[in-house]
């Protein structure tokens, strides 16, 4: 049900282009690994490198590797040219991938040839930490000191990973990568919707059941206006509003799905029940390529907090962001938080300037240049982050940060192969808000499904 | 190669050389960027190869568990077949029928002609996202239009039900202009004098029609439908762009089912099984298709 693209699902889903091609040739993309578009090194390092009295002869080589998008390699390139600074005798060759960026890592790493130092993946942490692909920076970050404490505690779990484990986060583990940011889900609600249907705005108190209500209110599907957009069963699923109800995604031990605990039950219903029972939201199906909250179709909205940046180009009508709604029993506001980072491939010839390279990145004076250029992604240091938390629009911003320092849990899709587990039984829930099909019985069935994934998975995890 | 010792042998050998070298830059290309990775794939598919540890060998097993424990293969091959014959049949008697009418000596038909085209040049993306706005439920044009007429229009990409119709429909519109084209040149390579000397005999258009403008123009008839059925079976973007396989892999054709299993899911074992699943399928069509042309498709020489 992909109603909007984030950054992340269009990297995942980005790669139309190879389209019409040579059907049996196309699977392994294995051969044209060398045909990789040669990243430009002439240009930006040696260009804005201020070294330029001393001599300019590079001696040592470093490959920096990340996927892409407009505007993100010349931030990327400036930030690089910050650590050059003090590495003048270092040259990084930058490689910057558009599509199919994490195909392109493992044809380089099933090559040989990976990079030393590049962007991260949560969601890999454990496929390639437990394949040993991944340079352990545990003992680095003890003996530099680097303020790990200092960061977002749900942030820094997404790079830890103990021997063994089934999913990133564990007591005891070590750490594999640095986490860049700290991104969070919001909900945002449109005021002037408010305001005309006579509704006050959520407080700092309201419920589930207090925002079911105010959309009742403010729906109108004569005039294509309505209270609440569902929540996308992809981001429901990685702990937004389901941890709230104690409802979870799989027993601890990752052996079963609890996807048809009663708990979870509930809380996917009451989601479903906005569009088959109470009719608060749009019937899914709507043109993929707009945003119905910045369309002014829907009252409210939850999604990640990365949209802040494109809802503050709304001219239409008033409005801001708020705490998650408690959930009336449990009284809990989890939202999920994920992180992408650094980390740097255990390949590397030098594990020193690597590793000089990452903290750089991940360090304060990194993630502070880094917003300074606009890329905004709240920082996984609070401190650095309420630069960008106390900015306006919308009004409330810090109410982002508050929610995340009250109830913030890792993004539930770091256990070993979840998007295999997730492909396999999203479709069951995903026919349940698409056609208004039983909620419990697709629960039921995707639970089912859920275990055996988790069952087929294990066996691959431990082969 | 001086002219007293160019003896025609020798000459020709040294044309052979020369050949060589101008189509060895192709050749190699083709060698390396097309048959060796369709060989690697072959025996990328008896492995397990999640391209960070080395492939393991498995033997027949990706080919096996595509029909027992995999979830998705058959629906989406299914959804592929349906979409196929959907697609084909339907817009190949479309593109006749418009073809028919642009080869009369109507007004403006450059211009119909040129319409016609558009959508075979216009950008994939844009035309999917069109018809997303078309398709789109609460004010998209289609349901729009039928609420003027108290119709209540569904969901047309939401639901299971519509969405697959719905990309049929616009993959046909989508793929017409091509084949008017096509039909077009063929209904003109007709010789007049056939169409005389029917009217001579008496013969009325639909006459004209099924007797010689039929049969004589079925080989390109055969042409358009074995590349249709071809292309039609590995199409991918048109679909992808507009409802990524949904909803719930309604619309999940077969092609989208490899991507997703090679680049989303870095299966390359699996997915290289896929591959070649649809290749033994698309080739199995084809000679299907060849063997039944025997009893329809009319060579004008041959006879």
């Amino acid at each position: 049900m992909p109603s909007k693209l984030s950054r992340r699902t269009f990297l995942r889903g980005a790669g139309i282009g190879a389209a019409g091609m040579a059907l049996a040739a196309c699977a392994p993309a294995a051969a044209p690994a060398p045909a990789e578009p040669a990243a430009p090194v002439a240009d930006a390092p040696a260009a804005e490198a201020p070294a330029a009295d001393a001599p300019a002869s590079a001696t040592t080589n470093m490959v920096f590797s990340s996927y892409t998008w407009s505007g993100y390699e010349a931030a990327m390139r400036d930030v690089i040219a910050g650590w050059n600074t003090d590495h003048p005798d270092v040259e990084v060759e930058q490689q910057y991938i558009a599509e199919d960026y994490w195909t392109k890592i493992q044809t380089q790493l099933a090559g040989g040839t990976p990079p030393d130092v590049g962007i991260a993946d949560y969601a890999r942490v454990v496929p390639y930490a437990s394949s040993g692909v991944l340079l352990d920076i545990t003992e680095l970050i003890a003996r530099d000191s680097f303020p790990l404490d200092d960061m977002f505690p749900a942030a820094v779990a997404q790079y830890r990973w103990a021997k063994g484990d089934f999913d990133s986060g564990g007591d005891g583990g070590n750490m594999y990568g640095l986490p860049s940011d700290a991104q969070s889900y919001i909900i945002a609600y449109n005021k002037t919707m408010f305001d005309e249907a006579g509704v006050a705005y959520p407080t700092d108190d309201w419920t589930w059941d207090d925002l079911v209500e105010m959309g009742k209110k403010i729906t109108k599907p004569d005039e294509n206006k309505w209270g609440m957009q569902y929540i996308d069963p992809t981001v429901f699923t990685k702990g937004n509003f389901l941890f709230s109800a104690d409802g979870s995604n799989y027993t601890p031990d990752f052996k079963k799905s609890m996807v048809d605990s009663p708990e979870s039950v509930a809380a996917w219903k009451w989601n479903w029940d906005l569009i088959y029972t109470h009719k608060i939201a749009p019937p899914p199906g709507a043109q993929a390529s707009t945003n119905p909250f910045m369309s002014g179709q829907v009252a409210m909205v939850v999604d990640g907090v990365w949209w802040i940046s494109d809802f503050a180009s709304i001219t239409d009508f008033e409005w801001d962001v708020a705490l998650y709604p408690k959930h009336p029993d449990t009284g809990k506001r989890t939202t999920s938080l994920e992180s992408d980072g650094w980390w740097a491939y255990k390949s590397t010839q030098d594990a020193e300037m690597a590793w000089s390279l990452l903290q750089y990145l991940s360090n304060q004076e990194g993630q502070t240049r880094f917003g300074d250029l606009g890329y905004v992604i709240p920082s996984c240091f609070p401190a650095v982050g309420e630069r960008w938390y106390t900015q306006k629009p919308p009004e409330n911003r810090l109410k982002v940060l508050d929610n995340i320092t009250q109830e913030s849990h890792k993004v539930d899709l770091t256990y070993y192969e979840f998007w295999t587990c997730w492909a396999a039984y999203s479709p069951s829930l995903g026919v349940a808000f698409s056609d208004g099909a039983d909620i419990e019985a697709a629960c039921a069935e995707a639970a089912q499904i859920h275990t055996e994934e988790l069952t087929a998975a294990w066996e691959r995890f431990q082969a | 190669m001086t002219q007293d010792s160019g003896s025609l042998k020798q000459r020709r050998r040294y044309e052979e050389r020369i050949a060589w070298l101008f189509i060895t830059p192709v050749v190699l290309g083709i060698l390396i960027f097309q048959i060796y990775p369709t060989i690697f794939s072959l025996y990328a598919s008896f492995t397990t190869w999640n391209l960070i540890t080395p492939p393991r060998w498995v033997g027949l097993e990706n080919y096996v568990s595509l029909f027992t424990t995999d979830r998705f293969f058959i629906k989406s091959m299914w959804n592929t077949i349906r979409y196929t014959l959907g697609v084909v049949l339907p817009s190949m008697a479309i593109s006749l029928f418009f073809a028919s009418l642009l080869n009369q000596n109507i007004r403006f038909k450059h211009g119909y002609r040129a319409i016609y085209f558009v959508p075979v040049v216009a950008p994939t993306v844009a035309l999917a996202l069109l018809w997303g706005w078309l398709y789109e439920p609460n004010f998209g044009i289609i349901n729009a239009t039928l609420a003027t007429v108290g119709i209540k229009g569904p969901s047309w990409l939401g639901t299971t039900t519509w969405a697959l119709r719905s990309v049929i429909i616009m993959a046909i519109w989508a793929g017409i202009g091509f084949q008017i084209v096509i039909f077009l040149a063929g209904l003109q390579g007709i010789s007049q004098e056939y169409y005389e000397a029917a009217a001579i005999d008496g013969a009325n258009a639909w006459q004209k029609f099924a007797k010689i403008t039929m049969p004589l123009l079925s080989p390109v008839t055969f042409f358009v439908l074995v590349t249709g059925v071809i292309g039609t079976f590995q199409d991918f973007s048109l679909v992808w762009v507009l409802t990524r396989g949904g909803p719930a892999g309604a619309t999940q054709l077969i092609v989208m089912y490899l991507y997703g299993l090679a680049f989303q899911l870095q299966k390359m074992g699996r997915a290289s099984a896929v591959a070649y699943a649809v290749f033994v399928v698309v080739v199995g069509l084809t000679i299907m298709n060849f063997i039944l042309s025997k009893r329809w498709v009319f060579y004008e020489e041959s006879n």
